[in-house]
């Protein structure tokens, strides 16, 4: 006698475990450590989604870091430089 | 599933445009102010890549036009934007967690065998990562399905990946530039 119990979620849809394990695939090979380990590694999909968290809190911080350099950068260029011209010329 | 170079050519002409209507955020004004204008265009341009056809760009491009509703309207032009920036977005997610504890309570009542334990752990953990990651990507609280979050998740990343790609090349550049 099987004893198949089927858990009703009270909120959203479960994912199954094709889907899971087809968009988890998808995700290692965006993040660059998980896609450095061995492939016979068999990655935990709560890992890959915390690695994913992870890389994309990376990303934010990145943007916000560049967006910092390129606005100190443009406060360090005298208006009427040469090198304030190349720089609006690759901006704007 | 990566940053292609037509990504990237239409990121750095939509950031670029934006760039131009936030001139005056970024010619007259302090160093934080400057920043935001930079980091806010080049969430508009990331967001208009998709026009619309993704949960988290519409999320983005909502929140982007409560700071700058002309930034927003100028860059998506032709791409409905006003439609865009007004049109709610579904119902939000939310976790009730009464409901989720009663619910534990009557599936502990049956005895459960160690591997049903660890597997129970196991969900609980993921529903906890799920959630986590709904946290940062936009519009991640009213993606109730959570096939659609990943799948959204897979998408934002790329453009992410897209946006770091180009905004990194133009400040090497541009540091390139100020050291000669």
């Amino acid at each position: 006698m099987s004893n198949r119990r089927s858990r009703q979620s009270s909120n959203a849809p479960r994912i199954s475990d094709d889907q899971m394990i087809d968009l988890v695939g998808k995700l290692r090979h965006l993040l660059p450590e998980i896609s450095e380990r061995r492939r016979s590694d068999k990655v935990s999909a709560s890992k890959v989604l915390q690695e994913t968290c992870n890389y994309i809190r990376k990303l934010h911080r990145e943007v916000d870091n560049l967006s910092d350099r390129l606005s100190q950068l443009l406060d360090s260029v005298d208006e009427d430089s040469h090198e304030a011209a190349v720089i609006r010329s690759l901006l704007m | 599933m990566q940053p292609t170079s037509s990504m990237k050519e239409e990121f750095l002409k939509k950031w670029q445009m934006g760039l131009e209507i936030v001139r005056p955020s970024i010619d007259n004004t302090n160093v934080s102010e400057r920043k935001k204008a930079i980091k806010l265009s080049a969430d508009v341009a990331m967001a208009s890549l998709r026009k619309g056809t993704t949960c988290w760009s519409r999320a983005l491009i909502q929140k982007s036009a409560t700071e700058d509703n002309f930034l927003v309207r100028q860059v998506l032009s032709g791409i409905k934007a006003e439609t865009l920036i007004n049109k709610k977005l579904t119902k939000k997610v939310v976790c009730h967690r009464k409901i989720v504890r009663r619910s534990k309570k009557i599936s502990r009542r049956k005895s459960r065998s160690a591997s049903e334990e660890a597997a129970a752990k196991a969900k609980r953990i993921v529903k906890k990562r799920t959630q986590g990651l709904r946290s940062v990507v936009p519009g991640g609280e009213f993606m109730s399905n959570d096939v659609l979050l990943l799948q959204e998740t897979l998408d934002y990343i790329v453009s992410l990946q897209t946006q770091v790609n180009v905004m990194r090349s133009i400040v090497d550049a541009a540091e390139a530039e100020i050291e000669r």
